[in-house]
């Protein structure tokens, strides 16, 4: 700063001197930002472009040739039977996890949205499993579900029913997994609605109740209607999530079994890490990538058109 | 909103049921930790263990280097954070104070790298990291994740808040405008900046997917990679060993859950505020 004011000594127009001025501090503006932007164009933006590329080409990761292959890798996958099974999946997978976890999360919104000390207690409980690593939220799944001395099986036998073994099963395992993340988010989303709820203005329900509304009418009439924008916002928020599960494949179910929980970031995972075909993996995240901007750009229209009514 | 309602004692018996309902998985994976093997093969579980026993923390760390992923996933948390924390303060207070050629759609090109999952770049980057050698280092850890788009983004707007008097009245007394920054708007800026802190931390710390594809040595696991391992190591035995895969996982989720406790009222309202604004 000091510098600078010497430097307008020497220079004859006042004019001048601040024009100098000002392009000096736009440099050092853009110098403060430059690193966050060089980071950003090396680690995300060119590794993006580059993806591109790799899914052009017939490359198993080691070796330094890259062979252009054009778009067979993308024309393979669409005739692999696999490729809609591992969609299938994933989509299954998200539907039935986003359901359940909004459906529940509106549940103990309702439940829970008291002011007493108490529930402010109870509802950190509900909300904390969403900071815990996933890998240790499986570890204690694994357990949990585990067919021989698991503590799910053994109330089951209490109860009179034989044993299942939920992960070794292709038509529990899915659930399963479902089940684990459900359990790990439904308390983040209830705090969600619960701050949508407090958000609905308490005069609605007094008039509701003197014209003679019951609570289940004044809930679906009102509390559903005005709750809207956070359901939208929750369900494209957790759909996107939703869609790159894998921590908990990886560790519960490796995928399996008969790839029942075989969803596509593992099947990226695989097919570039322990397959070594780097260009179809790569075809699979550019295809997987599209379909986040596709839901991404869907949640960018709703919000506008949300903003757009309330102003 | 200020006094608490009356809670009818129906709600909050369905209430306590529900949480304890909820907390279970976290009971459970405590409670195991502290029992002998033997006792997880008994046909009625105990819900306090019999023996109660430290020995399979001794056990885990003899089976494998804890202490060693454990400083792993301690350096790589300190070092994202740490650089996470300064970029963005730098390139919070350009995009929301400064002046520059195109700085609201570079500030737009930040924005957008949000919606780039990690899943999506980490082939080029993997042999990027490979070409200078950096597999295995906590370099590969560490710098590629040193941006967060996030922090950027909300710090940015509690700089926007601030008002522009206060730089000017600084740069009138000849503050440096590294000064400006870090000794005027960043303190002003405080709950926003802890918000960043405290996720950054969790993220970082719980990190599973990137160490596992950038690291492959045991010198070089952190603690989630650490405890997936352990567990594909022990089930190819014949033994059922889940005290010591909880014994290892307690370890990996206790740092978080004591952060969690002290920082939850901060957490709550930081959520309240950002969610739609």
């Amino acid at each position: 700063m000091s510098s600078e004011i010497k430097l307008t000594k020497h220079v004859p127009t006042k004019k001048r001197s601040l024009l100098n001025i000002k392009r000096r501090e736009s440099t050092k503006d853009f110098l403060f930002a430059l690193p966050a932007l060089l980071l950003l164009a090396i680690f995300t933006y060119y590794p993006l472009v580059n993806s591109v590329f790799i899914s052009f080409t017939d490359w198993n990761l080691i070796r330094p040739i890259k062979k252009f292959i054009g778009l067979t890798n993308y024309q393979n996958l669409l005739v692999d039977p696999e490729f809609y099974h591992v969609l299938k999946v994933t989509f299954l997978y998200t539907i039935i996890e986003v359901s359940l976890e909004l459906l529940l999360g509106l549940g103990l919104a309702v439940l829970f949205n008291v002011t007493a000390r108490s529930f402010g207690v109870m509802r950190s409980i509900l909300f904390m499993p969403h900071y815990i690593s996933m890998v240790v939220v499986s570890m204690v799944f694994v357990w949990i579900y585990n067919t021989d001395y698991g503590i799910l099986n053994t109330v089951l036998k209490l109860f009179g029913a034989s044993p299942v073994s939920w992960l070794n099963d292709p038509s529990t395992a899915l659930w399963a997994v479902i089940i684990v993340a459900v359990w790990k988010g439904v308390g983040f989303t209830s705090l969600i609605f619960i701050s949508g709820l407090r958000g609905i203005p308490i005069e609605y329900y007094e008039a509701a109740s003197i014209d003679g509304a019951g609570k289940w009418k004044q809930f679906l009439k009102i509390t559903l209607p005005l709750l809207s924008p956070t359901t939208l916002f929750l369900v494209i928020t957790s759909f996107i999530s939703s869609m790159q599960v894998f921590q908990s494949v990886n560790i519960m179910t490796n995928g399996g079994p008969l790839k029942a929980t075989k969803v596509m970031v593992y099947w990226i995972y695989d097919l570039t890490f322990v397959q070594f075909k780097a260009g179809k993996g790569s075809a699979l995240v550019i295809i997987f990538f599209f379909i986040i901007v596709l839901l991404t750009a869907i949640q960018f229209a709703i919000s506008k058109k949300k903003v757009h009514y309330e102003g | 909103m200020f006094n608490s309602q009356k809670v009818s004692a129906t709600r909050l018996t369905i209430a306590i049921i529900v949480t304890l309902f909820m907390l279970f998985p976290l009971y459970w994976l405590l409670i195991t930790s502290f029992k002998p093997a033997e006792e997880l093969k008994s046909a009625i579980p105990t819900f306090w263990p019999k023996h109660f026993t430290f020995q399979n923390y001794v056990d885990a760390f003899n089976k494998a280097p804890f202490l060693r992923y454990g400083m792993n996933t301690l350096i790589q948390t300190v070092g994202v954070v740490t650089l996470q924390v300064n970029i963005a303060l730098l390139a919070a207070y350009a995009f929301a104070k400064g002046n520059f050629f195109g700085r609201d759609k570079l500030f737009l090109a930040v924005i957008a790298a949000m919606v780039v999952p990690e899943q999506v770049v980490f082939v080029p980057v993997y042999v990027m990291m490979a070409n200078v050698g950096w597999l295995n280092t906590f370099w590969a850890l560490i710098v590629p994740n040193a941006v967060s788009a996030y922090g950027i983004f909300l710090l940015r707007q509690a700089f926007k808040s601030i008002n522009n008097d206060v730089i000017e009245a600084a740069k009138v007394d000849g503050a440096h405008r590294l000064h400006i920054l870090y000794r005027i708007l960043t303190p002003m800026a405080l709950p926003t900046l802890v918000t960043v802190l405290i996720f950054k931390i969790i993220g970082s710390w719980n990190s599973y997917f990137w160490p596992l594809v950038m690291t492959n040595t045991d010198n070089m696991r952190v603690l989630t990679v650490g405890i997936a391992m352990l567990k594909s190591s022990i089930a190819g035995n014949e033994m059922l060993n889940f005290q010591l895969i909880m014994a290892g996982s307690v370890l990996v989720a206790a740092p978080i859950v004591i952060l969690f406790i002290f920082t939850q009222k901060h957490i709550l309202t930081a959520m309240s505020n950002s969610t739609f604004k």
